[in-house]
């Protein structure tokens, strides 16, 4: 796996770590549920970190509550 | 296209930002999804904060008892009105929870607003502002128990107001 990692943080503390399409995925849905916000791809891309070589990281959840 | 130099950041010229509190034994606690820390939500020009608000703690947390808009202040470049969302402990569930201590009030002067408002002082005049409620207004009264209506009573009532 050589896919280049992004890291995509929320100020609230959520924190994202993955492919590109996993972390635009998973910030999305972190925005949309939990802060009424729905950036766009690029949007999400501006905001990322790039972590190259970074292997077999698995991308964070985004936080579920306590139900 | 909006830029978030800093991270994914909560924008836009209308915030809530949510205290979410649960009455834990004889004490009140703070929490949320995003730690016990304030909550932002964005709030859109069509919304009503209130709804917003209401359904995005519905649907991460769990059917609050109450939602109540306690004060508004100017800050982080937007108006942010802060809200109460009383839930019961059932639904804490893992989050992080802390006891909510007790502070004085920011106070500004007669024309302006104070010159700093620490969240501690926004929660405690939110805590204040359901003291009010809870001796004021039936409906809110009737959804707080026994525990919560005597833990407010040792707060000073106030209601809903302009913290800066």
């Amino acid at each position: 796996m050589d896919d280049e990692m992004i890291t995509v943080r929320c100020v609230c503390g959520w924190e994202t770590t993955g492919a590109e399409d996993d972390v635009i995925v998973a910030t999305t849905e972190h925005g949309r549920r939990l802060h009424n916000m729905t950036p766009t791809r690029d949007e999400v891309l501006a905001m990322a970190v790039a972590r190259t070589q970074v292997q077999d990281s698995p991308v964070r959840q985004p936080g579920r509550g306590g139900r | 296209m909006t830029r978030f130099p800093d991270g994914f950041d909560v924008q836009g010229p209308v915030q809530a930002e949510v205290f979410v509190v649960w009455l834990a034994g004889d004490h009140l606690e703070l929490t949320g999804p995003c730690g016990a820390v304030p909550w932002l939500i964005e709030i859109g020009a069509a919304d009503h904060p209130v709804d917003v608000v209401t359904r995005i703690v519905s649907d991460v947390i769990g059917d609050p008892l109450l939602v109540h808009s306690t004060s508004w202040r100017r800050d982080r470049e937007a108006v942010i009105l802060s809200f109460v969302a009383v839930i019961d402990r059932s639904l804490v569930g893992t989050m992080a929870s802390v006891p909510i201590e007790r502070t004085v009030l920011a106070r500004g002067e007669a024309t302006a607003a104070p010159q700093e408002i620490a969240t501690t002082q926004v929660v405690e005049h939110g805590l204040r502002h359901l003291a009010w409620l809870a001796v004021d207004d039936p409906v809110v009264a009737a959804e707080l128990s026994a525990g919560w209506r005597t833990l407010l009573a040792t707060y000073v009532p106030e209601p809903f107001r302009n913290l800066g």
